[in-house]
């Protein structure tokens, strides 16, 4: 072989191994970890290790947004909200590898200032440096077109939709219409306008939602769940501790495999099936890579 | 610059206390309010003599109150001079303001006319004071005019700020959260009655281009209150008229020396006159009373004013129905004729709501009920863990509950009406309603049933229903339900609102010992 046609052989090799790679990478299975720990923040951090880091999501000079759910007047016991050592554990993380700013915020559904305060979170980010626990400001709202859905277009959080990384971290927790709300639910906290009414044609629509505005990493916390009562319990009864955390950048993925935590199946619930065939990412977990720490 | 005197210094202490208080009265991160925000109330006499009368019992929570009308007993009306935030309010404005000379159909014995209906009133068993209270008036103009109004503007300017600058906004950011935080109300609530509470106030400004000081001597029925007790007061000025020499106390006096002898139950003790008397002959002390008072309060007035105000009490009782079946008290009150009895209408407890769902009533509880706090669950609902209305009602009128107990008062029943409902009237699903119920076993649940819709789809419909005995009538579901303009599920008032059973509840806490971040409790 001259050198010549040795030259053209890497050439060709290397363009093709790197279609290669990039499609390998299209096709790559989606990772779910799974952590197991009493200690809540551990947890947490510990689950998107597995991912690969909190590097892998977060760039030096990123603006992230943690969107928790803590759209309750309740404590950290009572498992309405995320809980508060989850949400303080990615903060850190977001900030250790180099976020420019970390913006904490939730739509709530009782009153904003109890709901901050009462979920623990207010509490436990204080004292952060570069992480901004807001309220939300209606102004901020700008109506989003939705492409070949149910809605037509809704009114989205500004603040969500231009961050460099949004992850969305939801409390795992039982619901009285959607029998579970996880991940791709808690992206209601980012909706505007008249949000209940979507309830008529809950799945589609969140599916919707979803399509754009897309969480970079889910960390779905099923430290402690409510298995009845939701989405707002109350009653301690219904409390079930669990010590999990669950971490996946698919989103339909992290849900999926968060809903077996309860019992159920990914299929019995309408509003991951809607995601799913949606495309936006994987319901059936043997095509999960779930991995443990 | 003039030296300021002890008087006008104490009262703008006292007005800055009482705006500082008046700001504070709102949710600021912790779930107990310090207790001094409703102290002006607490210490106002004529809400004391009015409640005591209404109630015929010793009500303790007024006790600063009946304190303070006996320091009036030996000092007079120093509390107009020295304290009241509406009088320094007028002394601030009335020199700017060219006087016309008195109305004479103010004179004469109009603010008897004033009291003594509303005393009688309240004796029986009508507590109308509040109507003409200068506190409450005052804050009732603040609460559902001036501030709104401030917040409103302050927040428009943020918001155009947004428009301005985007994002870029955020840098402003923390300046406007500090005023958020700790000076504008958090929301703006728009209330009914505010131009009534305005104009009334504007009335009382107004009132100062006839004399100075004219609602407090001629109409205000605390201030009248007051006097009546000054006329006991052995705190007296010597001379007791006019020098024949000079006469500068007339232009001197806000409020008495329009006549020759100064007038023991409106002089406010402000000392003007010995301050810049021109031959520092006025002198105060305890002494005797000079001889040659007038009468001041003849039988027939007396009678009268009693007399109308038992028709106050009785003639106005005309009640919508319609009205009625909305009327939502508050959360703990029980009884509406005890209610009336002691709520003095101050608007503090509109004030503080959490969630903007008190508003004064106009006439849903009879001409007798004007300016009551109601609950209206379209705009706002009762939040399930907040007790700040009760901490702030100055005569107990709302009851200060801790929040296990508070969470079971029954305020109302939630009612479908499916008409409305999504699930009976479209056969569609929704249960926002269940999903917002903060009652932990939920007073609203629903059982899936299968459906024909009318267009011949079968679906799984989620039905949703009222537990009545577990419903406190938060109205949460009301507020929350997605339907536009009238609700699906409405809260009607109740006659038996006697508390929801204690079995239902979670042990106090919750469990969370131990928690770092447990919340503020």
């Amino acid at each position: 072989m001259d050198r010549r046609s040795f030259l053209k052989g890497i050439g060709v090799a290397s363009l093709l191994a790197e279609g290669l790679v990039r499609r390998l990478f299209a096709r790559e299975i989606p990772v779910v970890a799974v952590s197991r720990d009493k200690d809540y923040r551990r947890a947490a951090v510990r689950a998107v290790d597995l991912l690969g880091g909190m590097k892998r999501f977060v760039k030096p000079g990123d603006v992230v947004v943690i969107k928790p759910n803590m759209g309750w007047d309740r404590t950290p016991a009572q498992a309405a909200n995320t809980h508060p050592l989850v949400v303080r554990g990615l903060a850190e993380e977001a900030l250790r590898v180099g976020a420019k700013k970390v913006k904490v915020f939730d739509r709530t559904c009782n009153d904003e200032r109890r709901c901050y305060v009462q979920s623990g979170i207010a509490a436990a980010l204080s004292g952060l440096d570069r992480v901004e626990l807001k309220f939300i400001e209606n102004e901020r709202f700008h109506p989003v077109a939705i492409k070949g859905g149910t809605l037509k277009s809704w009114e989205l959080y500004g603040e969500a939709l231009s961050a460099d990384v949004f992850i969305n971290v939801p409390v795992a927790k039982h619901h009285g219409l959607t029998r579970l709300s996880l991940g791709l639910k808690n992206v209601m906290g980012v909706m505007g306008g008249n949000r209940g009414s979507i309830h008529r044609h809950i799945g589609p629509a969140l599916a919707d939602i979803n399509s754009v505005l897309k969480s970079h990493l889910t960390v779905i916390d099923a430290t402690r769940v409510l298995t009845a009562h939701g989405p707002q319990g109350g009653d301690p009864a219904d409390v079930k501790v669990l010590d999990t955390v669950v971490a996946s950048a698919d989103i339909v993925a992290a849900d999926a495999y968060a809903t077996t935590l309860f019992g159920l199946k990914p299929e019995e619930i309408e509003v991951t099936v809607a995601a799913y065939r949606r495309g936006l990412g994987e319901m059936n977990l043997r095509r999960v890579r779930v991995v443990r720490g | 610059m003039k030296k300021i005197s002890p008087a006008r210094l104490s009262q703008l202490l006292f007005l800055l206390l009482f705006l500082v208080l008046f700001v504070q009265t709102e949710y600021r991160g912790s779930d107990q309010l310090a207790a001094a925000v409703n102290s002006f109330f607490r210490a106002d006499p004529l809400v004391a003599v009015t409640v005591l009368l209404a109630e015929k019992t010793m009500v303790w929570l007024v006790l600063p109150g009946l304190l303070l009308l006996g320091l009036s007993l030996v000092l007079g009306r120093f509390f107009c001079g020295w304290v009241c935030p509406l009088g320094t309010i007028l002394d601030l404005v009335t020199p700017r303001i060219r006087k016309r000379g008195a109305l004479p159909l103010l004179k004469g014995n109009l603010k008897y006319w004033l009291l003594l209906p509303l005393l009688g009133a309240a004796l029986f068993d009508v507590n109308l004071a509040g109507l003409l209270d200068p506190l409450a008036l005052l804050v009732r103009g603040l609460t559902f005019f001036f501030y709104p109004l401030f917040g409103d503007s302050a927040r428009q300017v943020w918001v155009g700020l947004y428009r301005l600058l985007g994002d870029n906004r955020d840098y402003l950011a923390p300046g406007y959260a500090l005023l958020r935080d700790h000076l504008l109300p958090f929301r703006e609530t728009f209330y009914p009655l505010a131009l009534l509470s305005t104009l009334l106030l504007v009335l009382i400004i107004v009132l100062e281009r006839y004399e100075s000081r004219n609602w407090c001597r001629n109409l205000c029925p605390l201030g009248t209150l007051l006097g009546i007790a000054a006329r006991f007061s052995p705190l007296v000025r010597r001379p007791a008229g006019l020098c024949a020499d000079c006469g500068a106390c007339r232009q001197l006096c806000p409020t008495t020396f329009d006549q020759e002898l100064l007038q023991r139950e409106e002089c406010i003790l402000c000392l003007e006159c010995q301050r810049r008397c021109p031959a520092q002959r006025v002198t105060f002390g305890f002494g005797r009373r000079p001889a040659g008072e007038p009468v001041f309060l003849q039988r027939r007035v007396l009678l009268g004013g009693l007399v109308s105000g038992f028709f106050l009490a009785r003639v106005f009782r005309f009640r919508s129905p319609a009205a009625q079946a909305r009327l939502l008290r508050p959360p703990g009150v029980t009884d509406e004729q005890r209610f009336l009895q002691s709520c003095v209408r101050c608007g503090e407890c509109m004030k503080v709501c959490l969630k903007s769902a008190l508003y004064p009533a106009i006439f849903e509880s009879g001409a007798e009920g004007l300016y009551t706090p109601h609950l209206i669950p379209r705009l706002g609902y009762c939040e399930y863990n907040c007790t700040l209305c009760g901490q702030v009602c100055p005569t107990g009128a709302i009851p200060a509950l801790p929040v296990e107990e508070k969470r079971r008062q029954v305020i109302g029943k939630a009612v479908f009406d499916k008409n409305q409902c999504l699930p009976f009237a479209k056969k569609t699903n929704c249960i926002v309603c269940e999903e917002h119920c903060p009652i932990p076993q939920k007073a609203i649940r629903s059982r899936t049933v299968a459906e024909t819709t009318d267009d011949g789809r079968s679906v799984r419909l989620q039905v949703p229903y009222v537990v009545t005995e577990l419903c406190n009538g938060c109205g949460i579901c009301e507020n929350v339900c997605p339907l536009e303009g009238k609700a699906g599920i409405e809260v009607f008032a109740v006659n038996d609102r006697s508390p929801l059973p204690a079995g239902g509840e979670p042990p106090p806490g919750g469990g969370e010992e131990g928690d770092p971040y447990g919340g503020a409790g």
